[in-house]
């Protein structure tokens, strides 16, 4: 068995106990060998963290989302219940007469949203539509956000390009279901998508449509350092929110 | 879903059935795990900790004849690591045993809860692996993250013989080093 094949062994676990014994051996005793072994020894284990920062990611998202469909169930002595029902009420109308008069969130969304054009999959008209991702964009293109959700479905994390998660986003966007929206463009940013700038703009009006205005603001905020994409109209919405 | 189908898709790297099961037990998992006395940040630690067990060994077949269900696989698996955190901060614990997991399970949860994040290399390795072909990431990921063998990966993806999926991988390793390399001068 060479070298190559030895290496390969290793990680495929079909080694003899003699086997694992020579690649200890050439470990200590072959500097390239020992070399070669041990950067596919860093890169296997580099590729299983990032895999498995991605499902932490996968797990918070989860757990974000639901946290804002059922609030928590929290046990309180009554009294401190009945002070905290008194903060609250109190907290509110003031932040009722603070924002609640002047920032009306669905119309500022509604005066920015519009579904982003498709710039990654380019569709040639009068071809078949055979595969998958094709067939989503067309979906998209023609604002069939339904059928583009059931397409996605189909889709393995295999055959996934990473914008698919962008425009995931915006289609349930679309859709009305912007809680689902975020975890999508919030991944698509952390992994570094290309189209990281716009994913960051519909992300601030997802958060917007949610009433969460702080953090739309904290997005604009990042948008506008950026620097790439809606800056002006990013600027606008801060000062509409201010 | 069925376990089976679950199983199946995790071994595709699915990772809309992970969170399936993450939704699925995560209310039970902590009802089991609350006579362990543990904070619940401690258990969200340990439960995602657990299902990341559950779909490195499911990917590399460890699942294939399960036994029992996924539940119990997950929960055995949880409750190893939960002791495993007491072991370290000297709480005893006896351990009654749901599930015997074999060495290379073990060794797959001794990793994930040492796991501490990539390094700086690391985190470079991904970057530049990440700028390679998609043949070549499909092979690598193939290969190390998934533990096919070799002759596995010719079959799955219609390679000649394994000699050319030998060689496809190590080019794929050579212009790793190289998009590395260039990247340090």
């Amino acid at each position: 068995m060479n070298k190559e094949e030895l290496i390969n062994g290793y990680f495929e676990g079909s080694l003899s106990e003699s086997q694992l014994a020579e690649v200890e051996n050439l470990c200590e005793t072959d500097t390239d060998f020992a070399t070669d072994f041990e950067f596919q020894k860093e890169l296997q284990q580099s590729l299983k963290k990032d895999d498995r920062l991605e499902i932490k990611q996968l797990f918070s998202g989860l757990n974000n989302q639901a946290a804002q469909a059922e609030p928590k169930v929290i046990r309180m002595r009554t009294w401190l219940a009945a002070a905290a029902i008194a903060l609250l009420v109190g907290l509110g109308s003031w932040l009722f007469l603070l924002n609640g008069s002047d920032v009306n969130t669905d119309d500022l969304y509604a005066a920015n949203f519009t579904p982003y054009d498709n710039v990654v999959h380019p569709i040639e008209r009068g071809n078949e539509l055979e595969d998958l991702q094709t067939q989503m964009f067309a979906a998209y293109e023609a604002k069939d956000y339904e059928l583009w959700l059931q397409l996605t479905e189909q889709l393995t994390t295999k055959q996934k390009d990473g914008y698919i998660d962008f425009y995931g986003g915006i289609v349930q966007m679309a859709l009305g279901n912007h809680e689902k929206a975020i975890p999508l463009l919030q991944g698509y940013i952390d992994a570094d998508g290309e189209l990281k700038d716009r994913a960051t703009w519909y992300l601030a009006l997802a958060h917007l449509k949610l009433g969460a205005i702080k953090s739309a603001e904290i997005e604009l905020a990042k948008l506008v350092q950026m620097g790439s994409f809606k800056t002006k109209a990013a600027e606008d919405l801060l000062k509409a929110l201010d | 879903m069925t376990d089976e189908q679950l199983i199946a898709q995790l071994k595709q790297r699915d990772k809309k059935a992970l969170a399936t099961i993450y939704m699925e037990y995560k209310t039970e998992f902590f009802k089991f795990a609350s006579r362990y006395n543990a904070k619940n940040e401690l258990l969200e630690d340990v439960y995602q900790d657990a299902l990341i067990v559950l779909y490195e060994n499911a990917m590399v077949g460890k699942l294939d004849h399960l036994k029992s269900s996924v539940k119990t696989y997950l929960f055995g698996t949880g409750k190893f690591m939960l002791f495993k955190h007491f072991r370290d901060s000297k709480k005893e614990i006896i351990a009654d045993e749901d599930y015997i997991f074999d060495k290379y399970e073990t060794a797959v949860m001794e990793d994930v809860f040492d796991d501490e994040g990539p390094n700086e290399y690391q985190r470079q390795l991904v970057t530049n692996f990440k700028k390679l072909g998609e043949k070549c990431r499909e092979i690598l990921e193939l290969f190390y993250v998934q533990g096919m063998k070799l002759d596995e990966i010719r079959i799955e993806q219609g390679y000649e013989n394994k000699d050319v999926v030998k060689s496809q991988k190590s080019r794929c390793l050579k212009s790793l080093k190289n998009l590395i390399h260039n990247k340090d001068e």
